[in-house]
């Protein structure tokens, strides 16, 4: 009972995502030649000046039209690249969606978007800007594998899986920095949660930017005795059923934290999953059927329970 | 290279067979989208048996040349001439409209040899096209890649952002064609959303632009080989086209663009193929031209 995957220096340093995805891009450029990054302008912004610099005739700038651009990355893979399209999430992933549907998951091309900025982190620029549906539209893509990394090791990690994985896939990555979580040895898969901390009270599974809140809530509720397992739930598709069904038969009580709307994100994921094989009580912490307001971001994070004392509290209401 | 009298005889038979093909479906299912199948039956005939680089019995060749419909719904022009070219059994056209057919009402690459890609939604093609214009650029292949669109097909704006990346990029492998037959589901293109003047908005793209007929053979042969007419530009092609060309009661109306045929209009249709096709064959015979 005593797994603890997080790094003994967990939260001591942070990283921004951006730089992460960068250099990983880099690195997963110089080991894969048919890799090409793809820009719809703020290139250095979406993370891809390391790339640029090293692979200049690989990047493709597009100006900013969205649509065109996933048509063609699709029409580039199909040509044998591996494109890696980067920019803004909700102009990624909710503008071009019919072209994700048909160019890329009918298509079944090898074409990696990332939508960086996700969630609620351009918080002050509103509804516009948020991307809180991008899971839940997505997700209803066959054969698209979406990954939301929860620390700057498991950006990285995820970017080189990718790359090495065949198919259309969504990464989506946050703003702020981010608290390293993990060694950079962690065990890390495509559609396998991680097991960070084991418990037997209540289970909570967090994703991508709400991970290490969720971290924080477990810690919580750790000093108060409560015993909290853990599941950073990286991969929202294929979705791990596998450690959500031993957490509900081991557990019987899992709550899910995201920044994304209730509709269709992860939570939703899991209780499709738990209705049809093995129903408990649940809870899930995300944005419910609003449009999320404008401000500052902890403080936007704040008004819809995503904060560690907030997350404790809604875990508290279901032990 | 000027087509010969053979070889223009020869693509008038290739495009009869096309027709006669097209025709074979919708009397398999009943029903299709007819009108711009036809308009561009000619234009395929040219593509397949005398301008692409390709091999029907090694479709994923690396080095082919790339052809995409970009107007899917015209998909029954692509599968006559794919079963034509000898890219799968001529029987599998009588599956049209069955369960699970490897010929669906649009496009699939993952069903059939020789589709390149999943159109039906308009406004994907060229992007696509695009893609693999500047993929197979990027890895230093000479394959070109050319597709056909719909003149309805050119109010997706989709269609423009893509225009202007191949401008912007250069790409001089790549040959969009507009199958300008004027019409679409709900009437003169012009009057529902028009895009004239389509030969100078390609080119403010960066485009290098010819319009031709769209039936005649030297004139579809000369631009498909010409391309690119400038080097460091895309090639458009604005061909002047007939909807539901070759079927005599069917031509220029509106009505045919999908069409639930009615046993004696099948008749009909085939009657007229196979007269037409009598009479290439009798002047081939007599040495007419």
């Amino acid at each position: 009972m005593s797994i603890e995957r997080l790094s003994a220096k967990a939260f001591g340093t942070s990283q921004a995502p951006i730089q992460a995805f960068g250099e990983a891009l880099r690195e997963v450029g110089a080991a894969f030649p048919d890799v090409v990054a793809v820009s719809t302008d703020s290139s250095s912004g979406s993370g891809l000046s390391p790339f640029k610099e090293a692979f200049p005739d690989r990047h493709v700038e597009l100006g900013i039209m969205e649509q065109g651009a996933v048509g063609i990355c699709a029409g580039m893979a199909a040509a044998g690249r591996i494109p890696f399209f980067a920019a803004i999430a909700p102009f990624v992933s909710a503008r071009p969606f019919e072209m994700f549907k048909d160019d890329l998951g009918y298509m079944e091309q090898n074409v990696k978007v990332v939508g960086r900025c996700c969630g609620l982190t351009y918080s002050q620029l509103g509804p516009t800007h948020h991307s809180i549906d991008d899971v839940a539209i997505l997700r209803t893509i066959p054969g698209v594998t979406i990954v939301g990394p929860g620390d700057p090791v498991t950006i990285k990690r995820a970017v080189h899986a990718l790359a090495a994985r065949k198919g259309p896939a969504y990464l989506k990555i946050g703003s702020p920095a981010m608290p390293v979580l993990y060694e950079e040895d962690v065990p890390f898969e495509i559609g396998k949660g991680i097991l960070v901390q084991e418990g037997r009270d209540i289970c909570l599974i967090g994703t991508g930017t709400a991970l290490a809140n969720t971290v924080q809530a477990a810690r919580i509720l750790g000093r108060e005795g409560v015993s909290v397992r853990v599941i950073d739930m990286h991969t929202l598709k294929p979705l791990d059923e596998e450690i959500v069904l031993a957490a509900a038969r081991e557990i019987g009580r899992i709550m899910t934290v995201e920044e994304h709307f209730l509709n269709g994100g992860l939570g939703s994921a899991v209780a499709q999953f738990l209705a049809l094989n093995h129903p408990i009580p649940m809870r899930m912490v995300g944005v419910d059927d609003v449009f999320a307001t404008n401000g500052p971001y902890e403080e936007l994070l704040g008004l819809y329970g995503l904060l560690p004392d907030q997350i404790a509290a809604t875990a508290r209401s279901l032990l | 290279m000027p087509l010969n009298d053979k070889d223009r005889r020869a693509l008038e038979i290739r495009a009869l067979a096309i027709r006669r093909n097209i025709l074979r479906m919708i009397e398999a299912s009943g029903a299709g989208h007819l009108g711009g199948a036809l308009s561009c039956a000619d234009i395929a005939s040219a593509l397949y048996f005398r301008v692409l680089r390709h091999t029907p019995s090694d479709p994923g060749r690396a080095d082919r040349d790339r052809f995409v419909l970009s107007a899917g719904h015209k998909c029954l022009v692509l599968y006559a001439a794919l079963a034509e070219a000898g890219y799968f059994d001529p029987a599998i056209l009588d599956t049209y409209g069955a369960l699970d057919s490897p010929i669906p009402g649009h496009p699939c690459m993952h069903k059939l040899p020789g589709v390149e890609a999943n159109t039906g939604s308009l406004g994907h093609g060229l992007s696509i096209s695009a893609g693999m214009a500047l993929g197979l650029r990027i890895a230093g292949r000479k394959s070109r890649v050319f597709t056909v669109m719909g003149d309805g097909e050119l109010a997706e704006g989709s269609n423009w952002e893509a225009a202007a990346a191949a401008g912007h990029h250069k790409l001089d492998n790549l040959t969009a064609l507009v199958d300008r037959n004027s019409l679409q589901i709900g009437g003169k293109t012009v009057d529902i959303m028009s895009y004239e003047p389509l030969a100078e908005r390609w080119a403010a793209f960066g485009w290098s632009v010819r319009t031709i007929d769209g039936h005649d053979f030297d004139q579809i042969t000369d631009a498909l080989e010409s391309a690119p007419f400038e080097k460091g530009k895309p090639s458009a092609i604005i061909a002047d086209t007939v909807k539901s060309k070759g079927i005599s009661f069917a031509e220029g109306k509106v009505s045919f663009h999908y069409w639930k045929a009615k046993k004696e209009e099948i008749d009909q249709a085939k009657a007229e193929l196979a007269s037409a096709e009598a009479a290439l064959q009798g002047a081939a015979g007599s040495g007419r031209v």
